[in-house]
């Protein structure tokens, strides 16, 4: 699949509007309606649960709301200077791409290897591939806890297994430390995204025909060289694919440091989207204030990548 | 394309615009809404709540009870959205109450409480939940606070007696680990669950606390920062506690110690049956403070309060808080081994003998001390300290404290 | 996809064959990488393990630095029952789940449909609308849909759920349908529209079963986001008989104390369903993928 704009359909021989040249008798008034049947629905659905509120979000980061909740008047952009001069403002946002790059990163390099290994043939492939979904079937939320659980200084098993290893001289409290809680958290969260972009990529790879191999092969291609030249660039739309999902959910992240670390101590362990949710037992207004940041950063993080990937351009 | 889009938005909004604010329920039905203090179905105050209602709706036909119970971790989160959209509740029961009088959202106590429950109220709850002198929440249940401790522990680590001061806490705890008796000699808790509880306790033994005399707020007084520069060094730096106080939560130190890996640490009454489901010898003493035990342990309240809003008509609220602060009220402190604050409940707990092990935490509670319940700031202050006050044991207090303090200041402002 | 040259077979129903490939099993390479994938199996399912591990601890010995427990608790998968809605909350997950995935394809499909085959006016706008709500988090519009739901008397009903999870999951099955019809060539549907079928006749007959793969993926992003949907669940659901099986489980965690073992038991409950649905599902997409490749 492809993260293309979908190539507009080559038109062979039709005209804007996309009408198909044949017998006209059939056309009821409903055509003339263009494209409204068909996308009316999404649009619809997208407007009434998703553009409302928002609309409700942007106000509210305009609104000085109590701590009780009950609507106090304007605050015009007082939320908004409020946001920028916490203090812990720049090392949250800091953390935030560090928190987003590393994981799209691990994740990605990962999963095109596990999709190379597990496009092999092999005894127990089938059983092997449904493991890799347990992540996914899990809740993100549920698994979180569980590793919370697993490190957990008193009785964690992970512990248990360092210490049993020799890896550790004694049980840590590792998510109690931001040092050590970040990779461990990091390491969780792709963790939880390796399915989805692994299966993502299997489909990538399987649709690349099996001639191309032979010819590269007949060619006297190395396996590396088939790699680089061959596989990578046919992968490109279903890794662009996992990339942009990536980043977006990976930005967005919540339930993952929210149960391990609920982001503290402090605020020490905090993605923009968690400091969102803490404001929230402080200021409504800031916190409204923060989602629309995050928001806008979303948004312009995507629009670069898709501009340096072009997108756009059928290439 | 564009054109439907911006209709069906106008549509949408006009929707939501005529919807209106107040729930249009009919004024014959109360909406209840409470904190869940179990944690499975089978101890839930769902359970509690029900039968109240049932009792109540066969004394009183033609009103009816509308039960909600939230967790704890989301009942105050709840709130909040319900209020913003302009769902409130009839009653409310729940942590803290001031921060609604700020945005005069309740009913005063004597609007909706007969003379005679009011006063088999307890006078030092009752006067809690003042505000400026106009009593507003209504108490629910209490609790105290004292140090609790393994007695097996103790005698392996060879501690003949509870400490009373910080320098035997810390001589103790020491001996604890010297002698491997325990994991964790000492546990606590600063994570953001209780910090603000934790750290009152702490501050009372050395004569500081939230607010001086006057009310105002004295977070980073000098007797608070020397307070957590001693547990910095005396607990947290030589290991005697959890490696990372800042970020351990409450649940964790009690469930620690029901599992007997916990030397000593300061307890609430629920701690009493997690220890004796765990098989722990335990014993309780009043809280070291720095030249010695307090005086004034950590009184802790949950509260009740009325809306003024909520929908239903106030004979109803009344008839319902009167009805349930008879001795209604025991079968809950009962279900949950929690401390009434009614007079007569206190006084069948304190004599039917089924309340042995609660006797220490009655004790003190005559002479227990609050927080700044009344101050309609104190729910963000305390918001405030639960999410960055146990850094102070992490990094600098005097800054940390510092901060919360700056943070207290103009919170006050704001609710002026 | 990558463009595919020739016309696309149907898809096989029923398993390629793959896998077993009898005398060369135990070639090094083979080996190595058997041995590998098994391990990474492990690595994955081990989390799981141990919450199935944690749920059969009896009370006591929760705290315990130990593997395995000392007695294996049976009960606490029978007790999570009775302890929690769980089996209310199974329901009404199965039902917005199922009512999402579905509303979800209803929807979506016509819109992807007709944005592959049609250049109309806005069409990219259409598409990047639809990209950009994907990246609204339902958890920072909590308090907007709490009160609009509130509003319409909507809150504690699975439609609610419904609706929200099915928009929240839009972006994506718009995304993957409409490149999917994309690369599938039109010239069948215009014969059937020749012969005077109208479009969206067309769009059933002959691309819906064409598009099949896609029309799984998107279905089992569709449920298994649905399925674990945690936020919202939480904020626009208030009786617990009510809420899903994410915000039932979290009652385990009380005001003092967290019920791990319960906790635990009640998550393994709740994954089996997806993982018995893959199950099912798992075989159409692979082979559905495979039949693209040209032989």
């Amino acid at each position: 699949m492809s993260l293309k704009a979908p190539p507009s359909p080559a038109s062979s021989g039709r005209g804007r509007g996309g009408r198909a040249a044949g017998p006209v008798s059939r056309r009821s008034g409903i055509a003339r309606l263009g494209p409204l049947p068909w996308i009316a629905p999404v649009i619809l659905l997208i407007l009434a649960v998703v553009v409302w509120p928002v609309i409700e979000l942007i106000r509210t980061s305009f609104l000085n709301i109590s701590i009780a909740g009950k609507v106090r008047g304007s605050a015009g952009t007082d939320k908004f200077e409020k946001l920028f001069e916490e203090s812990d403002f720049g090392a949250v946002l800091t953390w935030t791409v560090i928190w987003t790059v590393v994981v799209v990163t691990a994740t990605m390099l990962l999963s095109l290897a596990l999709a190379q290994l597990f496009n092999q043939k092999f005894p127990g492939r089938r059983i092997t591939r449904w493991a890799l979904i347990a992540p996914w079937a899990a809740s993100v939320l549920m698994t979180a806890i569980g590793f919370k659980w697993m490190l957990n200084q008193t009785a964690g098993v992970l512990n248990t297994l360092m210490l049993d290893l020799g890896l550790i001289d004694s049980s840590k409290d590792w998510l109690g430390k931001p040092e050590t809680a970040w990779p461990w958290m990091m390491a969780v969260a792709v963790f939880v995204s390796l399915p989805f972009t692994t299966y993502t990529l299997l489909a990538g790879l399987q649709t690349i025909p099996q001639d191309v191999y032979e010819a590269s092969r007949i060619d006297g291609a190395g396996p590396w060289q088939t790699y680089r030249h061959i596989t990578l660039p046919m992968l490109r739309p279903a890794f662009l694919v996992g990339v942009v999902i990536n980043l977006i959910n990976v930005f967005n992240s919540f339930p993952i440091i929210w149960a391990m670390t609920q982001g503290g101590p402090g605020y020490d362990t905090s993605t923009s989207m968690v400091f969102m949710y803490k404001l929230k037992e402080t200021d409504i207004g800031e916190s409204a204030a923060m989602s629309v940041v995050n928001f806008l950063m979303v948004v312009v993080l995507v629009l670069i990548f898709l501009k340096v990937s072009r997108w756009n351009e059928e290439d | 394309m564009v054109a439907t889009g911006a209709a069906t938005l106008c549509m949408a909004l006009g929707l939501t615009a005529c919807g209106g604010d107040s729930d249009s329920g009919d004024s014959k039905t109360i909406k209840l809404v409470a904190a869940d203090y179990g944690d499975k179905a089978s101890n839930a105050s769902k359970v509690y709540w029900n039968q109240v209602k049932k009792e109540f709706e066969k004394a009183h036909k033609g009103y009816k009870v509308d039960v909600q119970v939230i967790n704890w971790n989301e009942i105050d989160k709840s709130v909040k959205n319900m209020i913003q959209a302009g769902d409130e509740p009839d009653l409310l029961q729940t942590g803290g109450y001031a921060d609604k009088v700020a945005d005069d959202l309740l009913y005063k106590a004597d609007e909706v409480m007969s003379a005679k429950t009011r006063e088999n109220l307890i006078p030092t709850f009752a006067e809690a939940g003042e505000v400026d002198g106009t009593q507003y929440g209504i108490p629910w249940v209490s609790s105290s606070r004292v140090m609790f401790y393994n007695k097996d522990v103790f005698k392996k680590a060879g501690v003949k007696s509870p400490p009373k001061t910080w320098d035997e806490l810390a001589a103790a705890a020491k001996k604890i680990k010297d002698k491997k008796a325990a994991e964790t000699p000492y546990a606590l808790p600063l994570g953001p669950e209780e910090t603000q509880g934790e750290t009152m306790m702490w501050e009372l033994g050395n004569g500081g606390g939230y607010t001086d005399a006057d009310g105002k707020y004295t977070l980073d007084s000098a007797q608070n920062v020397e307070t957590f520069e001693w547990l910095k060094t005396n607990l947290v730096k030589p290991g005697l506690t959890y490696a990372n106080p800042a970020s351990t939560d409450r649940k964790t130190a009690f469930a620690d110690f029901a599992g007997g890996k916990v030397g000593m640490l300061n307890g609430h009454p629920s701690l009493i049956q997690m220890a004796k489901g765990g098989d722990v010898d335990y014993g309780v003493a009043p809280i070291p403070g720095k030249e010695g035990p307090l005086e004034s342990t950590l009184g802790v309240a949950d509260w009740m309060m009325a809306f003024k809003d909520g929908g239903a008509e106030k004979e109803g609220v009344k008839k319902f808080l009167d009805f349930t602060y008879s001795k209604k009220m025991l079968a809950f402190d009962e279900m949950y081994n929690l401390m009434p604050v009614t007079q007569d409940a206190l006084k069948t707990m304190q004599s039917n003998g089924e309340h042995k092990d609660l006797e220490p935490f009655f004790e003190v509670l005559p002479k227990a001390k609050f927080y700044p319940l009344g101050d309609t700031s104190w729910d963000l202050v305390s918001a405030e300290i639960k999410k960055t006050g146990g850094k102070a044991v992490v990094d600098d207090p005097k800054q940390v404290l510092g901060d919360l303090q700056k943070k207290a200041e103009s919170a006050a402002a704001d609710t002026k | 996809m990558a463009t595919t040259t020739a016309t696309r077979p149907a898809p096989k129903k029923g398993r390629t064959p793959k896998g077993r490939t009898p005398k060369r099993a135990f070639r090094p390479r083979t080996l190595v990488i058997t041995a590998c994938a098994w391990l990474l199996a492990a690595v994955f399912l081990a989390p799981y393990l141990e919450m199935i591990v944690t749920a059969l601890r009896p009370k006591e010995e929760l705290r315990d630095r130990t593997y395995l427990p000392q007695n294996l608790e049976w009960a606490n998968f029978i007790d999570v029952w009775k302890e929690s809605e769980l089996g209310q909350n199974l329901q009404v997950t199965l039902v917005v789940a199922g009512g999402a995935t579905l509303l979800v394809l209803l929807v979506s499909l016509p819109a992807a449909y007709y944005t592959a085959r049609m250049r109309y006016r806005g069409r990219k706008l259409f598409l990047l609308l639809v990209l950009v709500t994907q990246m609204f988090q339902p958890t920072a519009l909590l308090v907007g849909l709490y009160r609009e739901f509130h509003q319409l008397d909507m809150l504690n009903s699975v439609w609610t759920l419904i609706l929200t999870n099915a928009a929240f999951n839009l972006a994506f099955a718009v995304w993957i349908l409409t490149a999917y019809i994309s690369s599938i060539p039109p010239e069948l549907e215009e014969a059937a529209m020749v012969d005077g079928t109208s479009r969206f006749g067309a769009m059933i007959k002959v691309t819906l079963p064409l598009a099949l793969p896609g029309v799984v993926t998107a279905v089992i992003f569709t449920f298994i986001t649905s399925w674990n949907e945690f936020v919202m669940g939480l904020t626009l659901t208030t009786e617990p008989d009510k809420q899903p099986l994410t915000v039932g489980i979290s009652n385990f965690i009380g005001n003092y104390t967290v019920q791990w073992n319960y906790l635990f038991a009640a998550s393994v409950v709740a994954i089996v369903p997806v993982i018995v649905l893959f199950a099912f599902i798992e075989r159409h997409v692979v082979s559905g993928l495979t039949a693209g490749s040209v032989k």
